[in-house]
């Protein structure tokens, strides 16, 4: 009960320096975002004093309150829940925004991690109680889509299934032309047909480390004596590798897992630009680019707070499935 | 549309997941013959036929689209928000020499002083709610912009009064003429019996939209949203196209992907070796509409606070001169940037205003000699590495641009070669936009390259007040936002900017831009290059009538705001 209680008070610290993090980083980046929205305005049309004005008066940018109160106002508006208004989507509020994308990506980036992770570890374990077989020789091959650059492989593989052999979609998270949103089978197909490239490029990317790790804690694990005392017991091959050289194997895999799937929410930006997934990453992106201060806040937050429930859930999970984890304290 | 039949549909799935199998079990190779025999429909952009044609448009949004028609924020309102579901007055068109055309109004009139506008509206035009459209929705919208200063963009200062259901009367404090583009080009005008109830227009995404343009919303989704006809248009017989659909695409590669695939109908991006791209696919034209002039922005004022070489008018001259411009066409336009001139007015649509014929364009080749000479005179004299000084001081800056924008990146080295022959040295220097746009706003730069953008109207008024007048700069440090970027401050200008702005009489206009451009040809504050191209694609399988160079009805890009209803109004299904 101790370790819990310090663990929580550790992540409320965390969380307190991550969200002044979020709110102080920002601010320091150049430029305003009334500036801003004024050129790009004035590359459409014309620009006057007045125009300036009105956009101030339209975002509520007081440049003249202090940094300090800004900060107050932003603490007490997050215990509130409320995440301000964006101001490149204006008048959007920031959590509809993060509602609109955000399951896009946990529905991608999150299904291509558990699918990788779950073929990389099984793969593994065969990879590493067969020494010797064809599949160690797989083992080289995905590390190597895992060193080419992820942006690459993904253009290239969207080039060939998209462009050349045209089986799979160019763009987009559905079929925008004959489906419309619901739970009707076919918009829900033509999700799952755009979802299936992306989500092999994710595979394939990510899939080496898992195999590599999983392969290599299998062999280590089998040189224990309990194996041999397990398989000087007479019992089946099958249990030996499952339930006895698995199951210890994979718990460094699982602590890598749950870290990331704390980062599935980060790390979608490249995979949606290049399949113009419409995902939180290219909100993020498209934030970035507008210094549309109240949006990188919201999504900021949204990363911050799936990390740090990640790595909660691994230091709970690890004290039930590893007894030695809290002997200590 | 085309409907997969469900077969279709499943074959394709299973082809599509033996690809995954295969992809995942890494023998990519063994399963590449299976695909190439399944055609990719990939939903199609729409048919040509006339009872249900549609058309898809790529404006250039990206990731996800929020719900906004509110068509008093021109910066965040859906594109279509303007031009297509609300129309203004009169319609500007900005891409060749012309009239505006009537549009909720039949005509206007000032009286002499320019503080009262008088404007008349069209007769028989209804809302897409069926309720008609009246002079009384005219004043209404003026009045409303008035009365609330955050969506009064253009420093309108008018109270409007219907005097009757046809005619409406804008009174101004002082003289207006300079307001009327903006008045009756520029202004959305929104129904009185759905605003009225409005709280707060400066909040409200106003997602059902009442307008009186050729088509009115259908459908909105967060990743496309699509318009249908009006039915009840007023304009007879127009528009013809049944369907538009907007989609969002994230990147140039994969715009330029989904145009060759028949998904994209109308898009305008500058995509690399068009007419490699475009060669096999005999349904896709493109048309160039260079309206954009880029050029080097120079901090040029002391006075206000600008340091470096660029300060001096005959370092500004000299680059003028010393600029083989063919070749940066060549190397970083594309071949498809038109002639800029000097006045930085565009030369096609604007040669009526150029004063004087000899700078209706600028050399197209470096003077070189010339530009020695400039330079010579002025005191900077070569040393010993070639690069010029004076006091002390090399002839050295650096240039400005945003990373990522290649043809930009290109022009700043080119002219680093072609300086570097008369003893200037530049030095290019590539930011993010953020910081960029803030340099060039607050004066913070020595060179930037940068383009000038389209005015209100193809009156030089708005390039040159908005440019030029002192009015619109500020010190270094703090922000011209307005646009006055090269902290250019010339009394001569001030004044005759004045006088063009008090009359509406264009011999005397003509006059007083003449004294401008005297002005600023000798200042350069702003060098031009050449007016870069504006490049739309077409996909002419499902709709035709589409602008082209000979017949430009209205600026063809997508992201131009009016325009769009124009085009779309015009547009006839493909047979």
């Amino acid at each position: 009960m101790k370790t819990l209680a310090r663990r929580i008070g550790f992540y409320v610290i965390a969380f307190w320096a991550a969200v002044s993090l979020n709110f102080l980083i920002p601010r320091l980046m150049p430029g305003n975002p009334v500036d801003i929205m004024l050129s790009k305005l004035a590359q459409h049309g014309p620009v006057t004093p007045a125009t300036r004005h009105s956009i101030e008066l339209l975002l509520g940018a007081d440049s003249s309150q202090s940094l300090w109160s800004q900060y107050v106002s932003y603490l007490g508006q997050l215990v509130h829940g409320d995440l301000g208004v964006s101001v490149s989507l204006y008048p959007t509020p920031v959590s509809t925004v993060i509602a609109q994308t955000l399951p896009w990506t946990i529905g991608l980036i999150g299904i291509s991690t558990v699918i990788s992770f779950v073929l990389g570890v099984g793969l593994g374990t065969f990879a590493g109680w067969k020494r010797g077989s064809w599949l160690d020789s797989l083992i080289p091959v995905t590390t190597m889509f895992q060193s080419i650059p992820y942006f690459w492989l993904a253009l290239i593989l969207l080039y060939l299934f998209g462009s050349v052999w045209m089986i799979s979609p160019l763009n987009g998270g559905y079929d925008v032309y004959t489906t419309s949103p619901g739970w009707n089978a076919p918009f829900v197909g033509s999700v799952i047909s755009h979802g299936i490239l992306p989500a092999a490029t994710i595979v394939v990317s990510s899939i080496g480390g898992w195999m590599l790790g999983m392969r290599n804690m299998m062999v280590s694990t089998l040189a224990e004596d309990y194996i041999v005392t397990a398989e000087a017991k007479g019992l089946r091959p099958g249990r030996i590798m499952r339930t006895y050289a698995a199951r210890n194997a994979v718990l460094p895999s699982v602590a890598g897992f749950a870290i990331s799937l704390g980062f599935v929410v980060a790390g979608s930006i490249v995979t949606e630009a290049v399949f113009s997934y419409p995902g939180i990453g290219s909100a993020l992106l498209n934030a970035v680019n507008a210094n549309d201060y109240a949006l990188m806040q919201g999504i900021f937050l949204v990363i911050t707070l799936s990390v740090l429930g990640a790595n909660l859930l691994v230091d709970l999970l690890y004290a039930v499935i590893d007894p030695r984890t809290r002997q200590r304290g | 549309m085309k409907v997969l039949r469900p077969g279709r549909r499943a074959r394709r799935r299973t082809v599509a997941l033996a690809a995954i199998a295969c992809s995942t079990a890494l023998v990519l190779a063994a399963c590449s013959s299976g695909g190439s025999s399944t055609q990719n429909t990939g939903g199609g952009g729409g048919t040509g036929n006339a009872k249900n044609s549609s058309i898809t448009i790529f404006n250039g949004s990206t990731g996800t689209i929020t719900e906004n028609f509110n068509p008093f924020m021109s910066g965040t309102a859906l594109q279509p928000t303007l031009g297509v579901i609300y129309e203004p007055l009169y319609y500007y068109n900005l891409a060749e020499k012309s009239d505006p055309q009537p549009l909720l109004a039949t005509g206007y009139k000032w009286n002499d002083k320019g503080t009262e506008l008088t404007i008349t509206t069209r007769e028989g035009v209804k809302w897409s709610d069926g309720q008609p459209f009246t002079a009384k929705d005219v004043a209404f919208t003026f009045n409303l912009i008035n009365k609330t200063p955050a969506l009064n963009t253009t420093g309108l200062a008018a109270t409007a009064k219907a005097v009757d259901d046809t005619h409406a009367v804008l009174t101004f404090k002082e003289n207006s003429f300079t307001q009327e583009p903006s008045v009756l080009g520029n202004q959305a005008i929104v129904p009185e019996h759905i605003w009225k109830d409005i709280k707060d227009p400066t909040k409200d995404p106003n997602v059902k939209p009442v307008g009186t343009g050729p088509y009115q919303l259908k459908s909105f989704s967060a990743q496309s949203y699509s318009l249908e006809k009006n039915p009840s248009y007023w304009e007879s017989g127009k528009p013809q196209i049944q369907e538009i659909r907007y989609i969002a695409l994230d990147s140039a590669d994969a715009a330029s992907a989904a145009l060759t695939a028949g998904q994209v109908d109308w898009m305008s991006s500058y995509l690399p070796g068009l007419d490699q791209l475009l060669k096999g696919h005999k349904e896709l034209s493109y048309v160039n509409t260079p309206a954009l002039t880029t050029s080097i922005f120079t901090c040029s004022s002391t006075e206000l606070g600008c340091k470096g070489p660029q300060t001096d008018p005959a370092v500004r001259q000299a680059m003028y001169y010393a600029m083989d411009r063919t070749q940066l066409n060549k190397l970083a336009g594309g071949g498809f940037a038109g002639e800029a001139s000097p006045t930085l007015l565009l030369p096609d649509r604007d040669k009526d205003w150029i004063a004087d014929s000899a700078n209706v364009t600028a050399p197209q080749t470096a003077d070189t000699a010339k530009a020695n000479a400039l330079l010579d005179a002025a005191g900077w004299t070569k040393g010993s590495d070639g690069i010029r000084e004076k006091d002390g001081q090399k002839l050295s800056m650096t240039i400005q641009t945003v990373t990522g924008w290649s043809d930009y990146i290109s022009i700043n080295d080119t002219l680093k070669q072609q300086f570097k022959a008369v003893g200037i040295d530049l030095k290019p220097t590539q930011l993010a936009w953020n910081e960029w746009n803030a340099n060039e706003t607050q004066g913070k730069y020595q060179l930037s390259l940068d383009s000038i953008g389209l005015g209100a109207s193809s009156n030089p008024y708005f390039t040159y007040q908005g440019k030029y007048n002192s009015a619109n700069t500020a010190k270094v440090g703090d922000s011209a936002a307005a646009g006055n970027f090269a902290r250019y401050k010339n009394a001569t200008v001030d004044a005759a900017l004045e006088a063009a702005g008090a009359t509406n009489d264009e011999a005397t206009q003509k006059a007083e831009y003449a004294k401008v451009q005297t002005e600023i040809i000798k200042d350069m504050p702003y060098v031009p290059i050449y007016i870069n191209s504006t490049l739309t694609e077409f996909n002419n399988s499902r709709a035709t009538g589409w602008p082209t160079d000979d017949d430009k009805y209205a600026f063809a890009a997508t992201w131009k705001a009016w325009d769009n209803g124009i085009v779309l109004k015009n547009l006839t299904p493909a047979k």
